[in-house]
């Protein structure tokens, strides 16, 4: 005995599956066009999902960092670097860059799956009160990201190791700015 | 009013699996990247907690289970379906396989669109006999199970554990389906003592069917402009 054999269900005649395959295109294809596609991608072909605000649901396109250099240069020009940044065992390290204000640097590092406890802070030029400003802290085998300066001064990261065996970063960086390095 | 009330409810039922499907919220993530070993009850917790918010698998397994009767049939079926979805997901990332999440999507979204169009007849009617259901569900359970390879694997989760880990998050997908497959047995078991099952299986399938195209024109836009 087949499976089949067990399951009566009725086999609609030839017209009633076609009138409901096409209620189910027509269905689909007017949720798909007025609702999923404005709110889940900013397509919105009917404009419709705009004046129903959905698209404000869509999430923003990346900002892909330019890679061309400015046309105003600030002092360090357009610059690429690759590093390897070791922390020893449970222990913090840092690792900056000269940035004036208004400049870029495009970044990623990646620590090779160990997760790290960093803190990506910058600090003024001339500052003396030990103020820093911090831009991202928290815990990650890798990140990648662009970044503006806000003031001039030293930019970069802080690391922590909480392991017990050293951790090495690759450090991918472009952009305008001064290396400074290890601290 | 009574057919219409068993209706409403099929369709809550329907729809209330919904929001979260496959985003996999930020805490978890960071979990599933910091984790150190094996970690069983988090996985088992997170396969269970993808299956019952997957509303993807949820309306196959809806469709597959429609006109199922007999527990016994139940069990067969969603046997095949378990086999099928373990053998790639288990496959899929012990040996690194990831597909294109939006594609096997579509898929999945298709497989949705084959059962309901399955469900009406439509094969036995086009084709003139009906082509092996439990095939069908083995081989649809087969891309379910590439497509939860491909997620868990958008996460990089350390090698140390992974086996144990994953053994965890496919049992805790069986634990998700069984609870999920509970509920939506419960509500078919009473609806089908109304009359008003037969005559609105048809407008069931039909809704089955245009949910997922919507699945299937979701992911494939999703794969045009990615």
């Amino acid at each position: 005995m087949t499976p089949e054999e067990k399951i009566n269900y009725p086999v609609q005649s030839i017209a009633a599956l076609a009138k409901a395959t096409v209620v189910a295109v027509v269905i689909a294809t007017i949720v798909l066009v007025i609702a999923i596609l404005p709110a889940e991608y900013d397509v919105d072909p009917t404009g419709l999902g705009e004046k129903m605000g959905l698209t404000q649901l869509a999430p923003k396109p990346k900002v892909v960092a330019s890679q061309k250099a400015p046309q105003e240069k600030p002092k360090g020009g357009f610059m690429s670097d690759r590093v390897e940044v070791t922390i020893p065992a449970g222990k913090g390290q840092e690792y900056k860059f000269h940035l004036v204000k208004g400049s870029r640097m495009l970044y990623s590092w990646d620590s090779m799956g160990i997760p790290l406890y960093f803190d990506f802070h910058g600090e003024p030029d001339g500052d003396t009160t030990g103020y820093f400003e911090s831009y991202t802290e928290s815990t990650a085998s890798e990140v990648k990201g662009s970044f503006k300066a806000p003031f001039d001064g030293s930019h970069g990261w802080y690391w922590e190791n909480r392991t017990d065996e050293p951790v090495s970063i690759i450090l991918s960086t472009q952009g305008q700015y001064e290396v400074i390095g290890l601290k | 009013m009574v057919k219409f009330r068993f209706c409403t409810v099929a369709l809550l039922c329907l729809l209330s699996s919904g929001a979260l499907a496959h985003g996999v919220d930020d805490a978890t993530r960071q979990f599933l990247q910091n984790i150190e070993g094996a970690a069983i009850a988090p996985f088992l917790y997170i396969g269970a907690k993808h299956m019952v918010t997957g509303y993807d698998h949820l309306l196959f397994l809806l469709g597959v289970i429609f006109f199922l009767y007999r527990p016994k049939d139940v069990l067969v079926y969603v046997t095949f379906f378990t086999i099928g979805h373990s053998l790639t997901l288990m496959f899929g990332v012990l040996n690194g396989v990831a597909l294109n999440a939006f594609i096997i999507d579509a898929i999945i979204g298709f497989s949705i669109v084959y059962k309901g169009f399955d469900n009406l007849g439509g094969f036995r009617r086009i084709l003139g006999f009906q082509p092996n259901t439990k095939a069908a569900v083995l081989i649809f359970g087969l891309f379910h199970g590439f497509g939860l390879a491909t997620k868990l694997q958008e996460f990089k989760i350390p090698e140390n554990g992974l086996l144990e880990n994953l053994v965890a998050f496919n049992v805790g997908v069986e634990l998700g389906q069984f609870m999920a497959l509970a509920f939506v047995l419960v509500v078919l078991s009473v609806w089908r003592r109304h009359s008003s099952f037969l005559r609105f299986s048809m407008a069931a399938n039909t809704l089955l069917m245009s949910g997922g195209m919507m699945l299937v024109g979701y992911q494939l836009t999703g794969y045009l402009l990615a």
